[in-house]
């Protein structure tokens, strides 16, 4: 009995040592499982780094026009601050037009900038010198190219990573006091903490508290999804106790900073604490003060419960709790937490590091010939392109002003969407797009109107007709054109008869009149002469990929395209007969800085410089004169400009294309649905391209004329020549040297008689 | 601006015929000052005068323009000597990269577009050269000493794709424009 007792009581101790062992050996399976698991996707899968895509710096140079306004504007646009001493990077001070200004350390495509002062002088509107801090000239200077978005996958994750030195220290003191105390003692759980959280729950009967340790949260936000069961749990637990084993704690807290969700917009989610500065201060996390370091640390509880944007109220009593926690705790002092919390949030209006949707659009088509899209998403690129903040904002500005005021006066029916408006802006000279508005709703990623809303262009086509004339050397602008009823005989029997949009013909009109009056018959007239195969073959010469079938119709723009395709055919002619194709990005480099990708200007001739040059001084009476003359009054005073209007069929769509001496824009408006606008070119696009002109600093269309062309003064109306100061409706038009032009009746010289005598004929 | 004769009088018969209309592309004289960034001496400084109705004087005799001439501005300059460096180095795209932002600067200077192109014959890109040779060559209408520079660089760029015929009568208007 007693040895029987005995025995069981061994064999109950075995199997008891046996089921231990076994669950030890299972213990221990798991952790090396998870160890495994753990490191290998620690440190296999480094994080998946979005390309960054940054705009064009700003050059500043002696010479330069420049206001100091203009520099407060900008240094307000990159997040500088006004400090009295210059300690720090991402500080300025000013004594009127000197400015120094502690800039921050820049990897530019070229070069590695380190963080330095420089000091800028403006006096009389215009940058006067750059120095360094020993007092050196600096030729041309940089200030630092703005963030303006990243590339990320389609699961939005987007972050920049931070080494631990990038990070200033208080912010690891922080989390740790607000969201794990024990972090440096524990082992991956906090298992007190965990009861405590337990304890709270139960009395409470729903979940209030979270026991988890950094480690964990890291673990589930590395690791795992969102899903909240208890083998979930179970498993969190394993990894970060197997983390906790093999990393040490200013690793895991380093990884803590850069992965943690800290926002959202839209499909993009905001990472770790390097981005999520940019995001909500729009500057880099070492410029951030006490209490813009709270906020941060007070969102990590919950983006979208304390998002600063939409619930400022909660998000300001939750950053409050952290500084009061912070001095509590005595990582600041009393005084310091309230001075902090005596200070607004300090949210930048927009969230930098986006949101320019329509041009990262144009960014990435650009990119997605030449990278994989791992690449684009993962690798760290950096992105340098021509985006100009300015230039962007006055396009945003001119669409969302002008549409408001044309919505207003014609009061769409409800239901209905509003009117739809797009613009493109770009240096001629190096086919530069330096802003791009794809829609009203600028935020919004969706259909890019700029590059994918193909629609008839409707008179746009006209000064490619004239071209072709011009460069038959047959026709110039004085040259009489027939405004006269015409029918053209189509295939099937089908007849076409054109007419103005005025419904009168106008009878013989001279050249330069018919374009800047945009009249239909002298067009059609004129371009069945030239021929109009001749016309369509404009298309590829200027850079498109395809040409448009030669049917009569396409002289009066009965050809679909798109906003970006149209700024490709007017920079030909902004640019004296010269193709240059439009882009986007100038350089890209890797994470290591090296440049791995070049975008040099590539340049060819497309049409002969001097009928270009003729057409683009008509060009210039399409506002002086013509049908874009409204705008005329309202750009600046004597600035000169060339353009021309478009209006399809029934006003459904509103276009103006110009250009300046340095800069060329297109707009469209238009509805989505393609009902008509009731709005024509000279309506609505015009006093939308003029307002964009007129809020670019730029120069006047005034190229050097050929010296195969000449200035001849004619009478406006007739064409004819005339003395200067002899007609009361005179304009100087450029044709070939020697060009026979008759003189009006009174208006010849004293030794033009014969010409007079032609003129009566005539 | 396009001519720069006889300024007074043109702005005598401006301010006299102030209520004709203004023709929004004025050539006539402007009188000339060097802009501080100093692209183009000779040339009219962007926007300065443009909204004056400036006629042409009286039609004979007209005296002939005289010729302009252009340099780099304290800016571009540097810029160029930079990319020139880069060129010599090998280090094609930096030098493109860095004449870039001279052209971003002086996109109207032919000096510039020069520049580029000599870049671009040293990188083997002879076409490329050729056309930003011919682009200076449009930009250098009335300025003999760049059309002249502007055809050398042609003329090497044809050169260097064995157009031999064509490379030698552009040497030849660079040397009747200006002597070597």
């Amino acid at each position: 009995m007693k040895a029987r007792t005995k025995k069981w009581l061994r064999r109950c101790a075995v199997a008891a040592a046996a089921l231990v062992a076994a669950a030890a050996l299972v213990f221990v399976a798991a952790l090396f499982y998870y160890d495994r698991e753990v490191a290998q996707q620690f440190e296999g899968r480094r994080w998946t780094l979005p390309a960054k895509v940054y705009a064009a710096p700003l050059e500043l140079y002696a010479g330069l026009p420049f206001s100091s306004a203009d520099l407060l504007a900008e240094l307000s646009r990159l997040h500088y601050r006004e400090a009295a001493e210059l300690t720090r990077p991402g500080t300025y001070r000013r004594r009127r037009g000197r400015f120094e200004v502690a800039v921050r350390a820049v990897r530019f495509a070229d070069e590695q900038r380190p963080a330095q002062v420089v000091a800028v002088t403006i006096e009389g509107g215009a940058v006067t010198s750059v120095r360094d801090a020993r007092n050196q000239d600096i030729p041309v200077f940089r200030l630092d190219p703005q963030l303006i978005g990243s590339i990320f996958p389609i699961h939005g994750e987007d972050r920049i990573v931070l080494t631990p030195e990038e990070v200033p220290p208080l912010l690891p003191a922080a989390i740790k006091a607000v969201e794990d105390r024990k972090f440096d003692s524990h082992h991956g759980v906090d298992f007190q903490a965990i009861a405590r959280a337990m304890w709270v729950n139960l009395r409470a009967g729903r979940v209030e508290q979270g026991g988890s340790t950094l480690t964990q949260q890291l673990v589930k936000s590395y690791f795992l999804d969102g899903r909240r069961t208890l083998g979930r749990k179970l498993e969190e637990a394993m990894m970060a106790l197997a983390l906790e084993a093999r990393y040490d704690k200013r690793d895991l807290m380093t990884a803590y900073i850069n992965e943690i969700y800290l926002g959202q917009q839209g499909d993009r989610a905001i990472h770790g604490f390097g981005l999520a500065s940019q995001f909500w201060f729009g500057k880099p996390l070492d410029e951030v003060d006490l209490s813009e370091l709270a906020l941060l640390v007070a969102i990590v509880r919950g983006p979208p419960y304390y998002d600063a944007r939409r619930h400022p109220a909660r998000a300001l009593e939750r950053r409050n709790l952290v500084l009061r926690i912070l001095a509590q705790q005595h990582i600041v002092t009393e005084e310091q937490a309230q001075a902090a919390a005596k200070k607004p949030l300090g949210i930048a209006a927009r969230p930098s590091g986006g949101y320019y949707p329509a041009y990262l659009d144009f960014v990435r088509q650009t990119l997605r010939r030449d990278y994989k899209e791992a690449d684009l998403t993962e690798s760290g690129l950096s992105v340098f392109t021509s985006f100009d903040p300015r230039a962007q904002l006055a396009a945003e500005q001119a669409i969302e002003g002008e549409l408001t005021r044309l919505d207003g006066a014609r009061k769409p029916p409800a239901g209905q969407a509003g009117l739809e408006g797009a613009a493109i802006v770009t240096l001629p000279q190096s086919g530069e797009v330096i802003a791009m508005v794809g829609g009203r709703n600028v935020n919004f990623d969706g259909f890019n109107r700029a590059l994918a809303g193909a629609r008839p262009i409707g008179s746009l086509i006209k000064p490619f007709v004239y071209l072709a004339a011009l460069e038959t050397g047959r026709w110039n602008a004085t040259s009489m054109l027939d405004d006269t009823p015409i029918e053209v005989a189509l295939s099937k029997g089908k007849v076409w008869r054109p007419q103005n949009f005025s419904r009168n013909a106008n009878g013989p009109v001279s050249m330069v009149r018919a374009l800047s009056e945009s009249l239909n018959l002298a067009t059609v007239h004129l371009g069945l002469e030239v021929g109009v195969p001749k016309v369509a073959q404009m298309f590829t010469r200027f850079g498109l990929e395809q040409a448009p079938r030669p049917l009569p119709s396409l002289l009066l723009g009965a050809v679909d395209l798109p906003p970006i395709d149209v700024a490709q055919l007017y920079n030909g002619l902004a640019n004296g007969g010269f193709h240059v194709p439009l882009r986007a990005v100038r350089a890209v480099i890797d994470e290591r800085g090296e440049r791995i990708g070049a975008y040099p200007v590539e340049i060819a001739p497309v049409a002969a410089p001097d009928a270009v040059y003729q057409l683009d001084r008509m060009m210039t009476y399409v506002i002086a004169r013509g049908t874009g003359r409204a705008a005329a009054a309202r750009l600046p005073r004597g600035l000169i400009v060339a353009g021309k209007t478009g209006s399809s069929s029934d006003l459904r769509d509103s276009w103006f294309a110009g250009f300046s001496g340095s800069h060329l824009a297109v707009v469209w408006i238009g509805y989505d649905d393609n009902r008509p606008t009731g709005v024509t070119g000279s309506g609505g696009s015009l006093h939308v391209w003029q307002r964009i002109l007129s809020a670019l600093d730029t120069t006047s269309w005034q190229p050097p004329m050929p010296e195969s062309l000449e200035d001849m003064p004619i009478d406006y109306a007739s064409g004819l020549r005339v003395t200067t100061g002899c007609s009361q409706d005179e304009v100087i038009v450029a044709v070939p040297r020697g060009t026979d032009t008759p003189f009006m009746a009174g208006c010849a010289p004293p030794s033009g008689i014969v010409d007079w005598v032609r003129g009566i004929i005539r | 601006m396009m001519h720069r004769a006889g300024g007074c009088l043109s702005l005598v018969l401006a301010l006299a015929l102030a209520a004709c209309a203004t023709p929004p592309y004025a050539p006539g004289p402007v009188p000339t000052s060097g802009t501080a960034g100093g692209e183009a001496t000779g040339a009219g400084q962007p926007g300065a005068g443009a909204a004056l109705p400036v006629p042409a004087p009286a039609p004979s005799p007209v005296p002939p323009p005289s010729p302009k001439s252009y340099r780099l501005s304290a800016a571009t300059s540097a810029l160029v000597t930079q990319a020139r460096s880069a060129t010599a180095k090998g280090d094609f795209d930096a030098a493109a990269a860095t004449l870039e932002r001279a052209l971003r600067i002086e996109p109207d200077n032919p000096l510039v577009w020069i520049e580029m192109g000599r870049m671009r014959l040293a990188s083997g890109d002879a076409r490329q050269a050729e056309n930003m040779g011919r682009r200076a060559l449009s930009l250098a209408a009335g300025a003999p000493r760049e059309q002249s520079g502007a055809w050398r660089l042609v003329a090497d760029a044809l050169r260097a794709r064995g157009r031999n015929v064509e490379a030698q009568e552009a040497s030849e208007r660079a040397d009747a424009l200006a002597p070597p």
